[in-house]
């Protein structure tokens, strides 16, 4: 039986890892607890909740610094006081995910394709190591080539190799409109759609193809000035046959969009996967004759990440994994029924070679997470911790 | 001020700890034989004089002729170069066009130069999933060249960009006067094929921003070489902006100009660039173009808005109304393409043009948080004038990265004296909540500072990093962690790049 410890500050957390012996389970606002690999059983889970707030935010530099801990929607609040915010929007946001816990699980939303998710946004980190060294990597500034950026190398962890204990962000204005452009459109359809949109001068935010009981169609995203950004979106709806949508149905589209991509339908499993733009319809159209049917399909035409509900079988999620490898992409597995055993990840790729020697030099009992990247990081055998 | 530390911090976890490499054992016949087994006899360079065109980058003030140097043709030919460097033991250096300005491509006594230079093939412009497949040698500007006729362009555009290449700018994490509004490298790199020290060939990243496992794409960016050598590159290619308009603006001080820069953000504009002038780096900078800067303003900014023509006017017009609140004494608006290349002229030779009014320069590189941008160049100036030397700047308003320019006279003896007024303004950057370096790297310039801005902690997570990819400290030894031996040496006199005098660089 684990036993939870709840560290509320930098120092806390470094006793915490210090103190208590054997494997340690990170955990945040526990919206991703069933993401990427069954953790195997914990001594010790660290709940990292109470590392929560903003440490130093000084609006004209346009940086914060949060606790890992603090939930994505209150740093949103907090911020838009000043205008600004932290420019990514992933759909997990409103259940109460932290700031750690989405940069942990590497999530991102529709607006990654003008910002990129929070690899691009985290300049500075404070990491706590499995044998209890504290250490800061990046800084303060936007711009910074002092040293490796080791934060790096924590996004997409799954909670192995260190812990987060603070991130500093790079913050974006806050527009001043968003205007929301949608085009009924089929899937097969929406690749040639969304090039359309991408060649417009429009300079789209976020372009996501999402089925739904409102219908099948694309939903153009478009923030900026007050006068320039209704005008682009008016502009881009005269072009491709679309409608500007007032402001609450255009939340209402991107708020079903979000519960898309969270959802848990019942027997079935959440697949993320990302291929060169161009071979996404021919991925779709395989993974749905593969499983019998796709449900809560959400696709980013223009980056080629899509998430998709499959059915919960080991085999299946097997195949899936495959049919991305095979096209040179990525996936990874989301939500899942309880106790559902299915492969996280697909094939190991040839660096996780290298990914196994990093884990080996920053966490060499596998003390943290362990399970989470299994295969890529096979849990070690007669090792205890 | 925080004292120079000249001896190594190591780290607190024993023999993790960063250190001077082993050295390795001296380099026999055997080695150039062995390479010649891969490579034909023209790419094996042992001479003396052809090894010794490869014995420092851009800052020259870092000599080492290398034992041997290769210039593999293809991706095949760098991993069995680094294979037969793994076999011998021996340290090698990735170089690519040399243009680095901290030392990050100086050679190592007693081992391989592995230069790029032959991986120069853009393998594939994707229009329509707008990305470029490059071999690290080619050049920067090459891939905007080549995506041009279908209306897109490689954002990343440092002042080096007709010089440098991707696969420096990869081991560099490059900027550019646009990284304000674009980012960096890191931002615009979907995937790599990187050789490792013991020769494997390994892939990092993916062809979407979509992540299965840690970034270690990520990682390797910005590295210095010391974590391998990347062979293949994929960069997003973005949409050319339909509109760009630029102003020059005059102010009564540095001061009005910064207020001007901090509005501008608070107004929820991202410029594509902000410049930052003072008076002496536009005396001599129009000196040498004249760009149609006003040498006696006190300052002067150079803001350049891009994007959807719409939004670029609406913007526009509010932005030169930030600059006549604080007072601009001139707005120069550039309507003709050809005019806007002119103003950008007098910023980018800022640098060289400094050679007019002094004899000798040294080109110092940090960043302070944007809002004290003021407080650093007013300290900036007390240390000048303690130290009796004249410091022209030239920066990247929008970002604080500071581009000071020491100006001192050899043959007066003013050497030491200026290196060691570069070196405080560099930590000083780092005091007032800074950076060591925004865009030209630690390399072997900066090691010895970096205990200033790191602790021994953190630099020991750096070092167990470095270990986990390279467990003899065999890629590009010396550079990035301070050491022992490196920090006991001090720096030769500044002399610019040969590509510098002839106008084809300048060091912004």
């Amino acid at each position: 039986m684990s036993e939870t410890v709840t560290p509320t500050t930098v120092d806390e957390l470094r006793a915490a890892v210090l103190d208590r012996p054997g494997t340690i389970r990170l955990a945040g606002a526990g919206t991703a607890a069933d993401w990427a690999g069954t953790p195997a059983p914990a001594d010790t889970v660290l709940d990292l909740t109470g590392l929560s707030g903003i440490v130093t935010h000084n609006p004209g530099d346009m940086t914060v610094e949060v606790g890992a801990g603090t939930p994505f929607t209150q740093l949103r609040e907090e911020l838009g006081e000043h205008h600004q915010r932290v420019a990514v929007d992933p759909a997990r946001a409103a259940e109460g995910a932290t700031l750690g816990g989405l940069f942990a699980t590497a999530d991102s939303g529709p607006r990654a394709l003008q910002y990129g998710s929070l690899r691009d946004l985290v300049i500075g980190a404070t990491i706590v190591l499995a044998d209890g060294t504290v250490a800061r990597s990046g800084g303060h500034v936007i711009k910074n080539v002092a040293g490796y950026d080791l934060t790096k190398v924590l996004h997409g962890a799954h909670g192995t190799l260190g812990v987060v204990a603070r991130l500093v962000l790079r913050l974006h204005p806050t527009p001043q409109v968003t205007a929301t452009v949608a085009v009924p459109c089929a899937r097969s359809a929406s690749a040639d759609l969304a090039r359309r949109v991408a060649d417009s001068p429009v300079e789209a935010a976020a372009i996501q193809w999402h089925g739904s009981d409102r219908g099948d169609r694309l939903l153009v995203l478009v923030e900026g000035s007050e006068r320039g950004a209704d005008t682009r979106a008016r502009r881009l709806a005269e072009a491709v046959g679309g409608e500007l949508l007032a402001p609450d149905d255009a939340e209402a589209a991107w708020e079903a969009h979000a519960a898309s991509v969270r959802a848990r339908p019942a027997d079935r499993a959440v697949f993320r996967f990302g291929v060169i733009p161009s071979s996404l319809t021919g991925v779709l159209d395989g993974l749905e004759a593969d499983t019998g049917g796709l449900a809560e399909v959400t696709t980013s035409p223009r980056t080629g990440v899509a998430t998709v509900a499959v059915p919960a079988d080991a085999d299946v999620v097997a195949a899936a994994h495959r049919r991305v490898a095979d096209a040179g992409g990525t996936s990874s597995l989301r939500q899942r029924p309880a106790g559902a055993d299915l492969p996280a990840f697909g094939p190991a790729p040839a660096s996780a070679a290298v990914l196994r020697a990093v884990a080996a030099s920053l966490d060499p009992d596998q003390r943290l997470g362990r399970g989470r990247l299994a295969p890529w990081i096979p849990a070690p055998t007669g090792v205890s911790a | 001020m925080p004292e120079r530390t000249m001896e190594a911090p190591h780290g607190g976890t024993g023999s993790d700890a960063p250190a001077a490499a082993t050295p390795p054992a001296p380099v026999g016949p055997e080695l150039a034989r062995d390479f010649r087994d891969v490579l034909p006899a023209d790419s094996v360079i042992t001479d003396e004089v052809g090894r010794r065109s490869y014995e420092c980058d851009g800052l020259t003030g870092f000599r080492q002729v290398p034992a041997l140097v290769v210039l593999p043709r293809d991706a095949d030919e760098v991993a069995a170069c680094v294979r037969i460097c793994a076999r011998h033991g021996v340290p090698f250096v990735a170089r690519g066009a040399g243009t680095g300005l901290s030392g990050g491509a100086m050679p190592v006594a007693d081992g391989v130069v592995i230069s790029l230079q032959k991986l120069r093939r853009i393998l594939e412009i994707d229009v329509e999933n707008r990305r470029a497949v490059l071999e690290p040698g080619v050049y920067n500007l090459d891939i905007s060249k080549a995506a041009k006729p279908h209306g897109l362009y490689y954002a990343p555009d440092p002042s080096s960009q007709q010089v440098c290449t991707i696969g420096g700018n990869v081991a560099e994490n490059s900027g550019g006067a646009h990284c304000l509004k674009y980012g960096f490298t890191t931002n615009h790199v979907l995937e790599m094929e990187v050789v490792l020290a013991d020769g494997s060939v390994v892939t990092l990243g993916g062809p979407t921003g979509e992540q299965a496992g840690p970034d270690l794409r990520g990682l390797f960016i910005g590295s210095e070489g010391t974590l391998g050598i990347c062979t293949k590159v994929t960069v997003r290619l973005l949409q050319t902006p339909e509109a760009v308009r630029t102003v020059l603006a005059d102010f009564p001080s540095i001061e009005a100009a910064g207020d001007t820069v901090g509005d501008i953000v608070d107004a929820a504009i991202i410029p594509a660039a902000v410049e930052m002038m003072d008076s002496l780096s536009m005396e001599a900078s129009e000196a040498a173009t004249g760009a149609g800067l006003t040498v006696d303003a006190p300052a002067a900014l150079i803001i350049e808005l891009d994007g959807p023509a719409d939004e670029v006017d609406a913007e526009f017009e509010h932005l030169t109304a930030i600059c006549e609140r604080h007072g601009a004494t001139r707005l120069h608006v550039p309507t003709e393409a050809e005019e806007r290349q002119k103003v950008w002229k007098g910023r980018k030779a800022a640098f060289a043009a400094v050679g007019r009014i002094s004899p000798d320069y040294i080109v110092q590189d940090g960043v302070v948080p944007r809002t004290r941008l003021a407080e650093v160049l007013t300290r900036i100036a007390e240390m000048g004038r303690d130290a009796g030397l004249r410091v022209a700047n030239v920066f990247h308003a929008g970002d604080g990265n500071l581009h000071p320019l020491v100006l001192y006279s050899e043959a007066a003896g003013e050497h030491d004296a200026a290196e060691k007024l570069s070196t405080d303004i560099a930590e000083l950057c780092v005091e007032l909540g800074g950076s060591l370096s925004g865009e030209h790297g630690i390399g072997t310039d900066k090691a010895c500072s970096m205990p200033v801005m790191f602790s021994p902690e953190d630099l020991g997570v750096m070092h167990r990093v470095r270990l986990a990819f390279d467990p003899d400290s065999r890629c590009n030894p010396g550079k990035l962690f301070p050491t022992p031996r490196l920090c006991g040496e001090r720096p030769g006199k500044y002399a610019p790049h040969p590509l510098e005098e002839a106008g084809v660089i300048e060091r912004l």
